[in-house]
């Protein structure tokens, strides 16, 4: 028994879920609203855009990478979706196809420089990022661009037995990632690139076709989160990924995916993502004032991954 | 029998009473009553809403005895994504009331049915209902307000020069508004002619580093307009550090501190500004009348005032 709670403590996931599932409990005892099914579907239906740019941005910091363009390639890619669908009259399906894809060469961009020239990443994304946000404005001069497809919508703002269509769609990529990283000698090779890239390189992995497809890969899933918010609100607009540059970093961090590369995955990284979400959900239902909201949930940030770094520590030793 | 045929009498002719005050509107009563604010953004001016609505609370509880709460939710971005966030969260708490400034209508609509669905009251303040929806909205006439403004420019340039607009947040309706307005009543002067027009997104900083450059860019500007509250006070600190008061004129919006400070300090030569206290104020009115069943208007117009020197006071 001591054993099986010795494995299970053990595991680098525990603290965080115990955060997460301690937040989750305290919030239904001290607020009548926060476990109503609708608000569980706002939940759910607010994690996933972020989520899906969370997966990732988690799977480049295994890397040791990091991608600081990847909110403003949504937005740019929820525009393009818009500028197919309503200023060329693409068919939906195609529309949003290319562009998801589009997302995936912004992310082709990032990885080629990053490769080729040896570039930093958190610098060199620091430049697409403006690029990538002034192409936005250039586009829609700040101006939304309206009358996208109702049949699009669904994607958006239905839902599959009650769960929001984007959160299922997060689901499936984060299943996908996780089975990659944890089941298949790429994931292997991700790791062991983001422990010591030479080791690994001596070692025969590709170490820069890895780091690009998974450039291209962060960069298709921030298209999908893009391309999942127009749908949601019926319009394309500029200000989509504002939010996605630092959320899914410290949402990885809280996840236990470790900046300098090697350690995490993309499930801890949505854990973390999950009470961001939350504590943003229990802000306003609390209704705390918005000049507190700051501190606040600052607060619960550095407590949660307080209590999950002193949890490892001492669960460890003790169970050692 | 008599007895009988009496009592049966009276219920008669109380049925009716009964019946007519149990359906007339606005007759439906609580003791509580909890209203949520959701504005663009975390904001001065909107503190200044938030005000008018505690004071309507204020007034509601003299006059009725009953309980009004208000709760005020801010994004803390001008983000209709993250503003969508905070009223779906609004809307799980089961409020007996939801007063929005749309960032977007468009962008915002999807919330907006979802509290429609729901029955919760709903009233906008400062922007327009997205196309097609029944909401009662609340504010001044922004055109109007950016036309006094415009016009006051073209006075005091005397009808000649180069000037530029400040756009605010290009998607919030009323800000575009304005700025279509600014340039129709340009465009009516063939002497005035717009050489630039910057977006602060409702942002003092944003606003000053814009106006700097377009001055910069445009050595002969001669004045400057502006389609939100942040906007005036960041031209103001540009025309300052550039040295050029005096030199260019500026017509502002709104009636925040800064403003009036500029106003007083001859930096701005006026400002057209609407009642933020009073969209506040009558938005909790209109939720509360909509929460007992009572008919309301569709539109509430609470004015503009044109703000001087002279009568800016101390």
């Amino acid at each position: 028994m001591q054993s099986n709670l010795s494995v299970l403590l053990r595991n680098p996931l525990a603290g965080v879920f115990v955060v997460l599932v301690v937040i989750f409990v305290l919030s239904s005892l001290i607020s009548p609203y926060f476990l109503t099914s609708y608000n569980m579907t706002v939940l759910a239906r607010g994690l996933a855009f972020v989520g899906l740019v969370t997966i990732g941005q988690s799977m480049l910091m295994v890397l040791g990478e990091l991608d600081l363009s990847l909110g403003v390639n949504g937005g740019l890619c929820g525009v393009m979706a818009g500028v197919f669908m309503v200023q060329l009259g693409f068919n939906p399906a195609l529309a949003l196809g290319l562009a998801i894809a589009f997302g995936a060469f912004l992310g082709l961009i990032n990885g080629l420089l990053v490769t080729m020239l040896r570039l930093h990443s958190l610098v060199l994304t620091i430049g697409t990022a403006g690029i990538f946000g002034g192409a936005n404005l250039v586009l829609t001069r700040g101006v939304a661009i309206t009358g996208i497809p109702t049949s699009v919508q669904f994607l958006g703002r239905g839902d599959v037995l009650g769960i929001p269509v984007p959160f299922v769609i997060m689901l499936a990529a984060l299943f996908i990632a996780g089975f990659v990283m944890l089941k298949t000698p790429f994931g292997r090779y991700m790791y062991a690139i983001g422990n010591n890239p030479q080791a690994a390189r001596m070692l025969g992995i590709k170490v820069d076709r890895v780091r690009l497809i998974l450039f291209v890969v962060a960069g298709a899933l921030a298209g999908l989160a893009g391309v999942l918010m127009v749908a949601r609100l019926g319009t394309a607009q500029p200000s989509i990924g504002d939010t996605w540059v630092l959320a899914p970093i410290a949402a990885s961090v809280i996840g236990g995916v470790a900046t300098t590369g090697g350690v995490g995955s993309p499930i801890g990284a949505i854990f973390g993502a999950g009470i961001i979400a939350m504590i943003e959900n229990i802000i306003v239902l609390f209704g705390v004032s918005p000049y507190w909201q700051g501190i606040v949930s600052g607060a619960i940030v550095v407590l949660a991954i307080s209590f999950d770094a002193i949890s490892r520590r001492y669960l460890r030793r003790d169970l050692a | 029998m008599k007895r009988l045929a009496m009592l049966l009498a009276c219920a008669a002719f109380a049925l009716p009473i009964a019946v007519k005050a149990e359906d007339a509107a606005g007759t439906t009563k609580k003791d509580t009553y909890r209203f949520v604010i959701v504005p663009k953004v975390v904001h001065p001016w909107f503190d200044k809403v938030n005000n008018g609505a505690k004071a309507a609370a204020a007034a509601l509880k003299a006059q009725t005895g009953a309980n009004i709460e208000i709760t005020y939710s801010a994004p803390q971005a001008a983000d209709v994504v993250q503003q969508n966030q905070i009223l779906d969260s609004a809307l799980a708490t089961r409020p007996d009331g939801l007063a929005v400034d749309l960032l977007d209508p468009s962008g915002n609509r999807a919330s907006l049915e979802e509290a429609q669905g729901q029955k919760i009251p709903l009233v906008l303040f400062d922007s327009v209902p997205p196309e097609g929806m029944n909401i009662t909205y609340i504010g001044s006439d922004f055109c109007e307000q950016a036309k006094i403004a415009a016009r006051r420019l073209v006075k005091l340039l005397d009808g000649k020069g180069e000037v530029a607009i400040m756009m605010g947040v290009p998607t919030a309706p009323n800000h575009s508004i304005r700025a279509e307005c600014h340039r129709k009543v340009f465009a009516e002067n063939p002497g005035i002619k717009v050489v630039a027009e910057g977006i602060d997104n409702d942002s003092i900083q944003t606003a000053q580093q814009q106006a700097a450059a377009i001055m910069q860019a445009h050595p002969d500007l001669k004045g400057w307009v502006a389609s939100d509250a942040s906007g005036p006070t960041g031209i103001g600190q540009a025309i300052i550090e550039a040295g050029k008061q005096g030199k260019v004129a500026l017509v502002g919006l709104d009636n925040m501190p800064e403003m009036l400070d500029m106003i007083r300090n001859g930096v701005a030569d006026s400002s057209s500004a609407s009642q933020p206290e009073m969209q506040g104020y009558w938005s909790v009115m209109m939720l509360w009348a909509q929460a007992t069943g009572a008919p309301v208007p569709n539109y509430i117009d609470t004015g503009n005032a044109f703000l001087t020197k002279e009568n800016v006071g101390n």
